[in-house]
């Protein structure tokens, strides 16, 4: 029972994880209807401005922390405005911009690797590294910390988009683009700010993530994206609380797996495949997503 | 009109194709594709068949230069790999600037070619292709190859043409295989002796222990267990569990350290690399693991990643061969500073702190060598001065008391004397590094101990 | 013999002169390079090109998928991977000559392409591609497993080189394997060309294009769908099978291969110019040129080889929204709108 409840608690770690990435992508899907295959790239590069500044110029890692939000705030709008507008919209082949963010993921991860170097570095501790004792079972401190990361951004995102007039305005940006723009909304800085947001959450979970592993590389973001696009789908994309959902669910998954299936060593990726098909077959848009509705 | 302006069209194609068939790229006298048999050599000691290679592999290098072919990851999530090849490029760079390697009575300038292949070992084979060309003779041999599949790739088409694979970087233990004797591994001690050691280790500290295994989901992880299965037979050691972890992009171990720790095991073989090494020590000890002896990957004990588990670290158990740059017993170290001083002179952006530049620059210490006992400046000599060596530990970096034995097809292996080391750490801005604790000669024993599919496997 | 009191002006202006001489022209030029091309290029270059054109298939296959029929695939990796591992063990474990194994593996491929087809029809777009991006992640875990690497001790595997050699005296290796590449792409996209010209080919684009209003003119869209999978996914693994050949091996050893590989093809078909015939191929070409020529581009920062490609492949989704063979096209009309007009405007005969 013990190490039951210790495997769900890891999961819990992993899955605030994936939700957290997935946060971003669904936030882009729904302000922009993109994928962002660079999204995990782009927090990995995040990642490194926070050990830059946390490690090499010696600032507290909270405060690094928020300069690298506000780094990574930049940078997603600028990428927006300058890589994706151009070749985004209806009147593009949609697959344009999945090169696009396909070769952005390259491009990133390699300047990570130019401007960083390749060895692999320590992200300065976020949370304390010990535990809580829950009926045998220990609740590493850790876990409970990027659990209430993403609670805390979920209620912000929350405000943001359902209490505040910029978030009026995101929605409906969101919701038709034309429509928006002809009611006088700057949908193009609409979109710059939902990149930006997006960014910020990657940069966010990337930096924390970092910070709970021993050490992190290049590769830190790869295997999370995909788990994360796994819980995005899941959730259903359209649905901020399906990511999270999402997420949780594929890390205690994934978690339980490793733990009581060996015949699936090694290959543990298949589960949270095998949960997506399973799910996406009996609802098509995910958990939470809505149903779209096709006028003729 | 239209039969004009047709004919006009097929001459503006036929011209050109003209031109294109007088001056081809092609080699017509190449016979690349077949293999003829060649005429067996002289020397009738030799411990290498050259009965059915495609080339002569007696034949002397003209001119000058010996040159050497690599192929290894320089871009992509692999890059600090790359590491390796400067350390024995400043080797032979100041072997060059002092006039070259003498074979015989002549002096030879070594001289190197490497390509990208980020770790695919699809890329390996079509750069060791374009690099060698396709007669395979434009250098010596492969040097330096990193990655066990990616040496395997190239194995066979270097076999059939007698080109020698020198100085495989990884510790697989195929490369002892009696069916290939132009592929020779490095001094990287072969991982099955690492679960030898281990046993001994635990024979004599700890004779009933039980072990948790954390290994990773390939044959580099399934050497240390089948290895490690047989070294305890007899013995009172159990292993209580075993966890594996998919390989490649950095995967979270936690969940295998909690399932480990949950195993009542009080020893923790840590047979993972790269990143999964450093992190399972944290995991261990933030799960409040009790253990008594705790073991890390011989491929994991670099400064980098130790450095990353801190604390973690302490006490554990390894081996190793190459003298750690920062342990501080070494800072007078003759060997040490002309390493230090060379690779900062002719490779100033590597890090001469890092355990694997050391190694590199041993690898190109221990070929030179070689290059200096061979009976003449061609692949079969220089191939059997490489599997006759016999070396002390005033090569390069090698540690003391070690040294590099090869003996034919009787032992292939170089590197099987070893210290056995402990992990000491003294604070987190100290320069903390390991330190040896006793010393494990292996020499001939490598084959008899390793699984024979390991060897013979793939 | 009555004569028409008036001209019609034809709804689609007939294809001009110059622009089919040109065409035909092109046609020549193009047949006679690709014949000759194996004795002008040495096998290192031979090599290249062979990838290309396996490439090529690849992308042809998930262009049907995709361009034509609109279901969007990142992990057409996995079916190619299945192709080369079939073909590799085949050939390395059971002696089977290597030839043969070309029909198996389309057969093969083709019939995971239906098994993955049918739980596609539930999930649509930007799901399916993710759990097609799974499948390209999960393939080199499963290649791990006996089942595809058989008892070797890692996922590679290497069949003996003298089964791809020559079977024709007077060409060496490279130039044989050249042409069973351009024997078994022309093949292809002929196939594909009459597949897509044909009424299977316009049911495609009308589901890509309006699912409802296809299926209320009696096109069936699961079996339409389904097959379409079926067949691109053959596409992919023929491509592996040939890759094998090529490259001497298949590999499962990097995780990341199979999604790479699956991107590849994407971008392939995108650059070359999606929903056309010739796209794929030019843009096969592309790819691999670019890979290569940004591959250790700058001495000492090689690791920023990928940035190049990256950027490059950005740069040219800018400069051709449409792929080369969509920007090709749109000059050719351009022309050819012009001078009709011109004609009509004079009123020739």
């Amino acid at each position: 029972m013990q190490l039951f409840l210790e495997q769900v608690f890891n999961g819990i770690g992993a899955g605030a994880v994936y939700a957290s990435v997935a946060l971003a992508l669904v936030l882009i899907y729904k302000s922009t209807g993109l994928l962002n295959f660079a999204q995990g790239e782009m927090a990995l590069f995040s990642t490194y401005v926070t050990w830059w500044l946390a490690a090499e110029k010696d600032i507290d890692i909270v405060p690094a922390i928020v300069l690298s939000c506000a780094f990574a705030f930049v940078a997603g709008a600028a990428i927006e405005r300058i890589l994706i507008r151009p070749v985004e919209g209806s009147t593009h082949n949609p697959l344009n911009v999945v090169i696009v963010t396909l070769g952005m993921f390259l491009a990133i991860n390699s300047l990570a690797l130019l401007i960083f170097g390749t060895e692999q570095e320590q992200m300065p501790n976020v949370f304390p590294k010990d535990s809580y004792d829950i009926g045998g079972a220990a609740l590493q401190k850790e876990t409970l910390g990027l659990l209430a990361m993403l609670v805390g951004e979920c209620a912000v995102l929350w405000a943001l988009l359902q209490k505040t007039k910029l978030g009026l305005r995101l929605r409906g940006v969101a919701s038709n683009a034309e429509s928006s723009r002809l009611v006088g909304i700057n949908t193009g800085l609409m979109l710059m700010l939902g990149w930006g947001f997006a960014a910020v959450l990657g940069a966010l979970a990337g930096s924390m993530v970092a910070s709970t592993r021993t050490g992190f590389d290049a590769s830190l973001m790869q295997i999370i994206l995909v788990y994360a696009f796994a819980a995005a789908a899941l959730g259903g994309f359209d649905s901020l609380i399906g990511a999270v959902v999402g997420g949780l669910l594929v890390g205690v998954a994934q978690s339980l797996t490793t733990e009581y299936v060996t015949a699936l060593d090694g290959i543990e990726t298949v589960l949270p495949l095998g949960l997506i098909l399973a799910v996406l077959l009996v609802r098509p848009n995910g958990l939470f997503g809505r149903r779209t509705v096709e006028r003729v | 009109m239209r039969r004009i302006r047709a004919l006009r069209l097929l001459s503006l194609v036929l011209v050109p194709a003209l031109f294109a068939a007088a001056c081809s790229q092609r080699d017509d006298d190449d016979d690349a594709g077949t293999s003829g048999n060649n005429d067996d050599n002289g020397s009738a000691d030799s411990s290498i068949d050259t009965s059915n290679c495609s080339s002569d592999p007696s034949e002397e290098i003209s001119g000058d230069t010996i040159t050497l072919v690599s192929s290894y990851p320089q871009s992509g999530l692999t890059a600090a790999f790359a590491e390796i090849a400067k350390g024995w490029q400043s080797y032979f760079e100041m072997v060059n600037a002092e006039g070259g390697v003498k074979i015989g009575d002549k002096s030879y300038k070594l001289a190197w070619k490497d390509k990208d292949d980020t770790y695919d070992a699809a890329k390996t084979v079509a750069n060791v292709d374009e690099l060698l060309g396709t007669s395979y003779d434009k250098g010596l041999g492969a040097f330096s190859v990193v990655g066990t599949s990616n040496n395997l790739a190239i194995r066979d088409k270097l076999a059939a043409a007698c080109v020698p694979n020198m100085f495989a970087a990884t510790g697989s233990p195929a490369w002892g295989n009696p069916d290939y004797p132009w592929l020779i591994g490095s001094t990287l001690p072969p991982y099955s002796l690492e679960s030898y050691v281990f046993a001994d280790l635990l024979k004599k500290e700890k004779p009933n222990a039980k072990v948790a295994m954390l290994v990773q989901d390939d044959d580099f992880g399934a050497g240390y267990e089948d290895s490690f299965k047989r070294a305890i037979e007899g013995t009172d050691i159990k292993l209580t569990k075993v966890e594996r972890y998919a390989p490649g992009a950095t995967s979270d171990v936690s969940t295998q350290v909690t399932s480990l720790a949950a195993s009542g095991a009080d020893v923790f073989f840590d047979g993972a690399t790269l990143l999964p090494c450093p992190d399972a020590l944290t995991k261990a000890s933030q799960a409040g693991w009790k253990r008594d002896i705790t073991w890390v990957s011989g491929t994991c004990i670099s400064k980098t990643l130790m450095g990353l588990a801190g604390e973690a670290a302490q006490g554990v158990y390894s081996i190793s061969n190459i003298k750690d740059p920062l342990d501080p017993q070494y800072d007078s170290d003759e060997a040490m500073s002309l390493y230090k001083e060379q690779v900062k002179k002719y490779a100033p952006d590597a890090d001469i702190e890092n355990g694997i530049v050391a190694y590199g620059w041993t690898q190109g210490a221990v070929f030179v060598k070689a290059l200096e006992e061979a009976d003449g400046a061609n692949r079969l000599a220089i191939m059997e001065a490489v599997r006759a060596l016999d070396l002390g530990d005033d090569v390069g970096l090698l540690s003391k008391g070690t040294g590099v034995l090869t003996d034919g097809e009787a032992d292939p292996y170089m590197g099987e004397r070893f210290n056995l080391v402990q992990y000491e750490f003294q604070g987190a801005n100290a320069k903390n590094h390991f330190k040896v604790v006793d010393a494990y000669d292996y020499e001939g024993k490598t084959a008899e101990l390793t699984p024979e599919e390991l060897v013979n496997g793939n | 013999m009555a004569e028409a009191t008036e001209t019609k002006t034809p709804l689609f202006p007939p294809m001009p002169a110059e622009i089919r001489n040109i065409r035909i022209a092109l046609a020549v030029v193009i047949t006679a390079v690709a014949l000759y091309a194996p004795f002008y290029f040495d096998e290192t270059n031979n090599k290249i090109i062979s990838q290309a054109l396996y490439l090529a298939i690849a992308a042809m296959g998930l262009n049907l998928l995709t361009g034509f029929n609109g279901q969007v695939s990142i992990g057409h990796g996995a079916f190619f991977g299945l192709g080369a591992f079939t073909s590799a063990r085949l050939m390395a474990d059971y002696n089977w000559t290597f030839e043969a194994t070309i029909p198996l593996v389309a057969v093969l491929t083709g019939v995971f392409g239906l098994l993955v087809g049918f739980p596609a029809l539930r999930v649509r777009g930007l799901y399916l591609a993710l759990v097609t991006l799974g499948l390209a992640v999960l393939f080199p875990q499963v290649a791990n497993k006996p089942l595809l690497k058989g008892d070797r001790a890692i996922a590679l595997v290497q069949p003996k080189p003298s089964g791809f050699e020559s079977l024709i005296d007077g060409l060496d290796d490279d130039q044989w394997k050249y042409y069973v590449c351009l024997v078994v792409l022309v093949v292809l996209f002929v196939a594909a060309w009459n597949l897509t010209r044909a009424r299977p080919g316009r049911a495609m684009v009308a589901v890509r294009e309006q699912e409802l209003a296809a299926a209320t003119q009696g096109v069936n869209l699961s079996v339409t769908k389904v097959a379409t999978f079926a067949i691109s996914a053959a596409y992919a693994g023929v491509a592996g099978s040939l890759s094998v050949m090529i490259d001497g091996l298949a590999s499962a050893t990097n995780p990341a291969a199979y999604f790479q590989l699956s991107i590849e093809f994407l971008v392939a078909l995108v650059i070359g110019g999606t929903a056309t015939i010739l796209g794929p191929v030019v843009g096969a070409f592309i790819v691999v040129i670019l890979r290569r020529n940004t591959s250790d581009l700058i001495e000492g920062k090689e690791v920023l080889s990928p940035a190049i490609f990256g950027a490059a492949l950005i740069a040219l989704v800018y400069l051709l929204p449409d792929g080369v063979v969509g920007g090709i096209r749109r000059l050719f009309a351009r022309v050819g709108q012009r001078r009709t007009s011109y004609e009509v405007a004079t009123d020739t005969t």
